[in-house]
């Protein structure tokens, strides 16, 4: 072990056999390439439970809207806060005769912007912004019309620490309660104050599960991050913290990861940072970040230790907590004032789409500016190199040369998210096979 | 497009790499030969300091033209010095045919 590594290390022994329930057998991967099981996840996961679409800065004033046409034609739905601020949701599809109502030049590209209401480019129904039809064209020549009852169909829309949530189901649980106390108390957070928004998204040939997986366990960086770390695997593998100074807890359906990361760069006086070198090191001393955050750590008003919510394990040199909202959204909180949200949105079994935003409080000059670009580029080279990794695993788990795979106590998130995903499916089955007889 | 007159020696990388946008930023750390994002890298580095102190001198949120166009210079500095420092060649290593849209930036 380095002295880094002894420094972290805590000899607490093993996560996953606290979980007896998860045992510690192979895991089944059939749930990530199956077209059957594909089409009973997307009914017993995506359409019946809640899932972010945005933060609520997308609704800066009355009258903002924005669209998502979620991937795999999940739904449709257009995003609304109201005269009242209410924020509404509910399906873009016209009353009349089903046309999509909210679009701009291309039916297929996102629209958003600020109205008083909507109107539907066909025949010029026109809706408010809660979606209720206001105004039909040539009324009087339908009929047994009831007017109040037309709209644009609701989707159920709940706001959490400024997310904004939707729920396909038709009766859910009340948004707070399905997040539960694992996740309430982060609202304490102060997520309002990042307002200065960085979105990437791409489109991804490997079962959205497997991206999760990918950012799940931290054991893969020394071989797939090699290059950043050190280009010499044995020297990357000595610089990565030891199995045991990470922290893990399930709450299910949800769970966290605390990380470590490196303390921040002493301050230094301008001018100091030495002779240019061809040297990322030497970068990241001139703009003062890295990959885990700027070295400048702005004030966002939590106390010096972060906050009774943040790094509930205690972990020594805390980098990050990841917070795993079920089924397809991760919030990372850092310890240097910034988060970043990654979002999976499955479009067939074997695709899917994948979102990163990153939020930083607004720059107070060109210095933290330049500090966030650097933070911005360093988390986006490093997600390419999983996006191909993920690939790479899909198409082999394709061939079903092997179908059960090893989990290490560094994976057990994987083995967790796998279980609660098939057991939301078994239990929606079951559900249903009971109401059928 | 000039650059603050101190920096006027950098004016031959502004029509390729003073860009606004990340995506454009991108498209030529892609497309220029390895050779030309070196030269880049070292022209810029070694101004660089300097650079920050003169830009934090300015309001962030009302630059001049010449000023942001040198803030364009150093953050493609920044999407380059991967390439150059980190990787030996413009692409991700594996990386195959992995690409981020942006769907969101600041303005500046």
């Amino acid at each position: 072990m380095t002295s880094i590594q002894q420094r972290l290390s805590t000899g607490r022994g093993k996560f996953t056999t606290d979980y007896p329930e998860l045992g510690t057998a192979p895991v089944n991967y059939e749930d990530s390439i199956s077209e059957e099981f594909f089409t009973a996840e997307r009914e017993a996961v995506f359409k019946r439970n809640w899932l972010c679409v945005g933060r609520i800065e997308r609704l800066p004033r009355k009258g903002s809207y924005f669209t998502r046409d979620l991937p795999g034609r999940l739904a449709s739905i257009v995003i609304a806060r109201d005269l009242d601020d209410t924020v509404h949701a509910f399906h873009n599809v016209c009353a009349h005769r089903g046309n999509k109502v909210v679009w701009q030049e291309h039916p297929a590209e996102e629209s958003s912007g600020s109205c008083r209401a909507f109107s539907c480019k066909y025949h010029g129904w026109r809706y408010g912004l809660d979606g209720k039809v206001n105004h039909i064209t040539n009324e009087g020549e339908f009929f047994n019309l009831d007017k109040n009852s037309l709209r644009m169909p609701p989707v159920h829309c709940e706001v959490w620490a400024g997310f904004i949530f939707i729920n396909l189901a038709d009766d859910p649980v009340p948004l707070r309660s399905f997040l539960g106390d694992g996740l309430l108390p982060i609202e304490g957070y102060p997520f309002e104050k990042m307002t200065q928004h960085y979105g990437f998204s791409t489109r991804i040939n490997g079962n959205w599960k497997l991206a999760v997986d990918s950012v799940c366990e931290w054991y893969h960086p020394p071989y797939v991050h090699g290059r950043f770390i050190d280009p010499d695997v044995a020297k990357a593998e000595m610089m990565v913290p030891p199995v045991d100074s990470y922290h893990y807890e399930l709450f299910r359906p949800h769970m966290l990861t605390s990380v470590p990361g490196p303390p921040p760069l002493r301050a230094r006086e301008p001018g100091t940072a030495g002779p240019a070198r061809q040297d990322q090191r030497w970068v990241y001393k001139l703009f003062r970040a890295g990959l885990f955050g700027p070295d400048d750590v702005p004030d966002i008003g939590l106390d010096n230790d972060g906050a009774d919510f943040l790094n509930r394990g205690n972990i020594a040199s805390w980098g990050n907590d990841q917070f795993w909202l079920f089924p397809n959204i991760s919030v990372q909180i850092w310890a240097r004032g910034y988060y970043i949200t990654y979002t999976y949105w499955p479009e067939t079994v074997d695709s899917h789409i994948y979102e990163i935003d990153l939020y930083f409080v607004p720059p107070a000059n060109a210095a933290d500016r330049l500090a966030q670009e650097l933070v911005v580029d360093s988390t986006i080279e490093f997600a390419m190199q999983d996006v191909n990794t993920i690939e790479a695993t899909h198409s082999a788990l394709k061939t079903r040369a092997q179908n059960t795979f090893h989990l290490s106590d560094q994976e057990l998130l994987i083995r967790q998210f796998h279980r609660v995903i098939r057991d939301t499916v078994s239990a929606h089955q079951s559900a249903n096979s009971t109401r059928e007889a | 497009m000039a650059l603050p007159q101190e920096f006027s020696d950098l004016e031959p990388f502004v029509a390729n790499w003073a860009l606004p946008t990340r995506a454009q930023r991108y498209e030529a750390r892609l497309s220029k030969p390895f050779d030309e994002l070196v030269t880049f890298y070292d022209a810029v580095a070694s101004r660089a300091e300097e650079a920050i102190a003169y830009l934090n001198g300015l309001d962030i949120d009302d630059l001049p033209d010449d000023a942001t166009t040198l803030l364009h210079l150093l953050y493609s500095m920044i999407l380059v010095s991967y390439a150059v420092n980190v990787f030996k060649q413009n692409r991700i290593p594996d990386s195959g045919a992995a690409f981020f849209e942006m769907v969101a930036e600041p303005a500046v």
